[in-house]
């Protein structure tokens, strides 16, 4: 098995340091396998969002280094991060962050013509994209005119059709009723299953979380707790929700820090 | 409390505010300019062609109203906009309504006011330019212009806060159907789809024959007259807005079908936000396609009404000068000017008649121009040998009375002409006057030098022999005739740059505070794309095509429009299109300044930050 992500002792402080300064991340470290489905879980301010936001690319890191399939995001300059992330990742957002201004083809296109593919190789991409995701019938509508689910696939599908090497999803399920939100989890779990995509998902959801193959607990910016997948999504579940009652306990015990 | 609450917000939104208020400012400017040139009296009385032409002013003045209110209308618009979230947030912790409608109105009349202090001082300063340089450009001074103007103030202000309070009460009723969740989530808002073309076959094809008649009207306004001037503009605007609004949604959806296009780079997102933008905007565009035409017409009739009375002038009088008895002053000055011909005569003048040696003018006769055929030719051998007739007349024929004339243009409605023989001349009791007849190779290249010959000329009166009155009449030369022609194509000018720069600035900034406007619900999607990967560098580029074409289609319309329409004015300039380069060049630089502006606002306004 080879690293895709490695996440050496990063640290993130906000504002200038002294009183105003804020620590989102302290020193943490962890790595991702290559096929691998990591979920991300914390109650809020855990620093979460941050974590993902600086192995999206989207926020740097004070300390620390990040490295995806082996390049190191901190030697790079803006404009190489655009093509990093244009490139190496894939994107999923809770409020899906489609275009509404164009079709769902053309959101789903929108990462290969960013990239000059050729017109053909665009149309038999897509629609290989869309069968994989069964919103194939949809393509002419509007994101305005599809639901939340359709619109959620077609996020997934922007983010896989070129071949990211690594799918990042942030809290995927937050805006889906729990029906389609289940559809979505299968959805995910198959692609990390059959079609090896590496996927790392931030969420609240244990249910959600319960399709990952680990999970990372964060609290104050440090890995609390590590949790693997045990041999079924039931166990697994009931698992999640014992850490998490325990963290709550904690909480309330007010040893939290 | 609210208002202490919305003062912190509007802190927080400087930037935005610092948009609005250079927009406001501009406008002000431009109305106040307009004003000070429109009301004042003094300039406007001794200034006897602007006082010809004030009926223009009075149209101008309400056409520069009407657009001033529906910029200030987008300007307001445009701030409520930037506030409703805010606004949305008072009322959800539990402000009235009324409350945040007071706010709303006081912070519009606060913005207005302070806008109107510095938009007058600016107006005052851009007046006392452009009449500077005006008057020196056309060498006149203009009396009695005051830059800084009460009434003109006075009349800005008024106007200004009185459609301040308008618009404000006019968005505040948008504000009061809105509910408090369409306020939270103004900016979230979903654009409507984009709408099925609607017979446009039909619209295109009736928009085009009307822009036919339109056209065809202005070209032949001379033979049509009455009916040409009602049906030109009537015709011309129905047909652009027409055009507007079916040809340009069809334009893009053509472009969005070639694929190959579509599909490259971040093509397809420009296109889709073109194709938003132009659905939106198609009124306003072609609203501003027609005040193009208006504005760059204006100031290009200027330029060649400007340009006519050198035309004109060299159309009626062949030769730059005709000088008597010159002495050693006129000819220094002579000899600085490049001249293509030089002719002398000598002529004698008694109670009776004005006498002319035969054989001089018959060895050099000068240039006329033949009434008929228009061309200019020298006058044959004279008629019938110049035989006098039992009243006393000689039989000149025409072409020698008109080269008489020219040869001695102050002398031509006095008394009876007689060419005769050297010997009968010389037995002539009067004294013997030398006229000197000058052409240059370019009249208009020594208009200083002529100047100082009809000075020099007037200088000492008695040597003209011309029994008038100086003190009220003028020197029949041509420069005297330039003078007065240039006198009132300056007037011309001076009004239709005014007019133009007045309706070409304001239009450009309704344009820009549209496109402004819009902008907020924009932010999200720059920020979507920049996650997914797409540079700066592409994003930048993206919103610099976008406006470019949106600035483009009603500029290109307009501009269709001035370059017909200034054949309308054939039947009174002889060359309208004499220099439109200048007044096209001084149009791009104004809307091509317009144009960076907007895009370098638009991209600080959407586009992430570091």
């Amino acid at each position: 098995m080879t690293a895709i992500l490695n996440v050496k002792n990063i640290s993130k402080t906000y504002g200038t340091k002294g009183a105003n300064a804020y620590t989102a991340i302290r020193n943490l470290s962890f790595t991702m396998e290559k096929g691998e489905f990591i979920g991300i879980m914390g109650p809020s301010g855990s620093g979460k969002t941050t974590l993902l936001n600086t192995i999206a690319t989207l926020d740097s890191v004070t300390e620390g280094e990040i490295i995806i399939g082996g390049t190191s995001l901190s030697a790079m300059n803006e404009e190489q991060l655009s093509d990093f992330r244009s490139q190496q990742l894939g994107f999923i957002f809770q409020d899906f962050n489609l275009l509404e201004n164009m079709s769902v083809f053309e959101n789903i296109a929108l990462p290969l013509s960013l990239r000059n593919t050729a017109v053909p190789r665009i149309s038999a991409t897509v629609q290989q994209a869309s069968t994989l995701l069964g919103i194939s019938g949809i393509l002419e509508k509007f994101p305005a005119e599809i639901s939340g689910g359709q619109k959620q696939r077609t996020a997934i599908a922007r983010a896989l059709v070129h071949n990211p090497a690594l799918l990042l999803a942030d809290e995927p399920t937050g805006a889906l009723d729990s029906t389609n939100a289940a559809i979505l989890m299968e959805t995910l779990s198959d692609l990390n299953k059959e079609q090896k995509v590496s996927v790392l998902m931030v969420t609240h959801d244990p249910l959600s979380a319960s399709y990952c193959s680990r999970l990372l607990f964060i609290k104050d910016g440090e890995i609390d707790q590590e949790l693997h997948a045990s041999n079924s999504r039931e166990q697994f579940y009931k698992e999640i929700l014992e850490v998490l009652a325990g963290t709550n306990e904690r909480v309330i015990a007010g040893e939290a820090r | 409390m609210i208002l202490k609450l919305s003062l912190e917000g509007l802190k927080r939104k400087q930037r935005d505010y610092f948009i609005l208020f250079t927009g406001l400012i501009v406008s002000i400017a431009v109305f106040y300019m307009f004003l000070t040139l429109a009301l004042n009296k003094e300039f406007i009385t001794g200034n006897s062609v602007i006082n010809h032409i004030q009926l223009v002013f009075i149209v101008g003045i309400v056409l520069l109203s009407v657009i001033t209110f529906f910029y200030l209308y987008y300007t307001n618009a445009f701030l409520l906009s930037l506030r409703k979230k805010e606004f949305g947030m008072y009322e959800l912790i539990g402000a009235k309504k009324k409350q945040i409608k007071q706010v709303f109105l006081l912070e519009t009349m606060l913005i207005a006011a302070a806008a109107l202090g510095a938009g007058i001082f600016l107006g005052a300063l851009l007046s006392w330019l452009v009449s500077s340089l005006l008057a020196a450009q056309l060498n006149v001074e203009f009396i009695a212009f005051k830059v800084f103007y009460g009434p003109a103030a006075f009349w800005t202000m008024v106007y200004f806060l009185a459609v301040a309070y308008a618009v404000s009460f006019i968005n505040n009723r948008k504000l009061a159907k809105a509910s408090i969740n369409d306020l939270l989530k103004a900016e979230v808002k979903h654009d409507p789809l984009p709408s099925k073309p609607k017979n446009s076959a039909l619209m295109i094809f009736s928009g085009i024959v009307l822009l036919g008649i339109g056209y065809v009207a202005l070209f032949f306004m001379e033979i049509l007259r009455f009916i040409g001037l009602f049906a030109a503009p009537a015709a011309t605007t129905l047909g652009t807005y027409l055009l507007f609004a079916s040809l340009l949604p069809i334009i893009v959806r053509k472009w969005k079908r070639n694929k190959k296009m579509n599909f490259r780079g971040l093509n397809s997102f420009t296109l889709a936000q073109l194709s938003f933008r132009l659905n939106e905007l198609k009124w306003v565009l072609a609203t501003i396609a027609m005040l193009i035409a208006l504005s760059a017409g204006a100031i290009a009739g200027g330029f060649a009404f400007k340009n006519n009375a050198v035309l004109s002038v060299d159309e009626e009088r062949l030769y730059d000068a005709a000088l008597y008895n010159p002495g050693d002053a006129e000819e220094e000055v002579l000899e600085t000017i490049a001249l293509e011909e030089r002719l002398s005569y000598r002529f004698k003048m008694d109670e009776e008649f004005v006498y002319y040696v035969e054989d001089e003018l018959a060895a050099n006769p000068p240039l006329i121009v033949d009434w008929v055929s228009y061309e200019t030719k020298r006058p044959g051998p004279f008629p019938d040998n110049l035989k006098i007739d039992e009243d006393g007349y000689q039989n000149l024929g025409d072409q020698w009375t008109m080269a008489l004339e020219t040869i001695n243009p102050a002398f031509s409605t006095l008394g009876r002409h007689r060419i005769v023989s050297a010997e009968t001349f010389e037995q002539v009791e009067a004294e013997e006057i030398t006229i000197v007849l000058a052409r240059s190779d370019k009249f208009s290249r020594y208009i200083e030098q002529w100047q100082e010959l009809d000075r020099l000329q007037l200088q000492d009166g008695a040597r003209l022999y011309i029994p008038m009155d100086l003190e009220y009449e003028s020197l029949y030369s041509k420069y005297s005739t330039f003078e007065s022609q240039y006198a009132f194509a300056s007037g011309t000018f001076f009004m239709g740059f005014f007019l133009g720069l007045a309706f070409l600035t304001m239009m450009a900034s309704i344009l820009m505070f549209k496109i402004l406007s819009g902008a907020n619900s924009d932010i999200r999607r720059y920020d979507s794309l920049r996650k997914l990967g797409v540079r700066k560098k592409a994003l930048e580029a993206s919103i610099s095509k976008e406006i470019f074409i949106v600035f483009l289609f009603p500029a290109l319309l307009g501009l269709l429009h001035v370059f017909v329409g200034m054949r309308m004015f054939t039947f009174v300039i002889i060359d309208p299109y004499y220099r439109l380069w200048i007044s096209l060049l001084i149009f791009l630089a104004i809307y091509g300044s317009y144009y960076f502006f907007t895009v370098h606002l638009y991209r600080k306004l959407v586009l992430p930050k570091g």
